[in-house]
């Protein structure tokens, strides 16, 4: 039975009826960076610790405002989806992803990680919106980033699939395997655009999964994952723009 | 006398470090587990006193965790304090038979009560 407007699904059920993503699974994404911000400031107060503690932590602090701040962009940016028109145009996902590399490599380095993009020979271009393609991939790195093990890279790589019609990027984490019920769980949300349950995904609601999946519909694209033996594969398939074959 | 040694189960690194300096702070010897499965590992090796466990972490959730610890006799016995966002939805009652003697709110506590917990259990 259909909830009345405006009416709440409980946080393991899902978005709002009205096509937000459930307020309970945002706080839920947002307590774990402000909780540590916290437990650092505190520390800090004390003032007795040595001043490289003291730098690090600050650098801490800061790089974990960002990641949640993203987070809160993202939702902001997801609920006024309908509301907008987004511009599809021919991007080029390498310069895009070397954008991102750049972008999130002072937070990989401060994790002792690396991020790093798979060079292509040949360029290519999709259609896509290039706000809510990069924010997709951003996602899928912060999210790699807590998966990866300890001195290991995530890998961001562009695959041409389907004779060149779709192009797929994807970012592939190096750490414990999901288990096969948290995977078939997880294929099973994103296919049908839902918010995981808190459960299924170890530490996370998957609120950022399902964001990632209603900007990919914004843009006629699909995500999903693909399971390792060494971690997994999170992936957007889009697309390819035939400006190429054109010139 | 033997320094107390503790485990800390805790897959935000970041965190799990802020534990561990106030815990080596305060005397104690502390080790970091990112998820479930190197806690096993560690248990074993290092023998804890007590274990700081968070509860929704990287691949298997602590509740795995606990499950396996209450299958030996030895693992059984130590003493689990469980430091989480999910405090307000635990009941220490429940959790008692699986060794959990203290629950944190990641979201409240003060940095620190993770070693006044951890005095408190092994008086």
């Amino acid at each position: 039975m259909g909830l009345a407007p405006g009416e709440h699904e409980q946080f393991y059920n899902g978005p709002l009826n009205d096509g937000l993503p459930s307020i309970v699974a945002a706080a839920h994404e947002l307590k774990s960076p402000l909780a540590l911000v916290r437990q650092l400031s505190l520390m800090l107060e004390t003032g007795d610790l040595p001043l490289a503690d003291q730098k690090r932590m600050l650098r801490q602090i800061s790089l974990t405002s960002e990641r949640a701040l993203r987070l809160t962009s993202d939702l902001t940016r997801s609920v006024r989806l309908s509301d907008a028109l987004f511009k599809l145009e021919p991007i080029n996902p390498q310069q895009l992803c070397e954008d991102i590399v750049r972008e999130l490599a002072p937070l990989f380095t401060a994790h002792n990680r690396d991020v790093k993009l798979v060079s292509r020979k040949h360029h290519l271009l999709l259609v896509a919106n290039r706000d809510l393609l990069r924010r997709i991939i951003m996602n899928f790195s912060d999210n790699a980033l807590h998966y990866t093990e300890n001195d290991s890279a995530v890998e961001i790589k562009i695959v041409s699939l389907k004779s060149g019609n779709i192009i797929r990027l994807c970012v592939r984490d190096y750490g414990p395997a999901l288990p096969i019920d948290t995977l078939k769980s997880l294929q099973g949300k994103l296919a049908n655009c839902a918010p995981t349950p808190v459960h299924a995904r170890p530490q996370s609601s998957g609120l950022g999964l399902y964001i990632s999946s209603q900007f990919a519909d914004a843009m006629n694209g699909r995500i999903g994952v693909t399971q390792h033996r060494d971690g997994a594969t999170f992936y957007i398939d889009l697309q390819a723009s035939q400006q190429l074959s054109l010139l | 006398m033997k320094t107390p040694k503790v485990l800390i189960v805790e897959d935000d690194e970041w965190l799990a470090e802020q534990h561990l300096r106030v815990l080596s702070l305060a005397g104690y010897e502390a080790t970091i587990a990112l998820h479930a499965i190197a806690a096993i590992q560690l248990i074993d090796d290092i023998h804890p006193d007590v274990i700081i466990l968070d509860v929704l972490l990287t691949g298997n959730t602590a509740f795995a965790l606990l499950h396996e610890l209450q299958s030996y006799g030895d693992t059984g016995k130590i003493p689990i304090i469980i430091c989480s966002n999910l405090a307000s939805e635990l009941s220490i009652d429940n959790l008692k038979p699986y060794g959990v003697k203290r629950i944190l709110d990641k979201t409240t506590m003060e940095p620190d009560d993770v070693v006044a917990a951890v005095r408190n259990v092994l008086l």
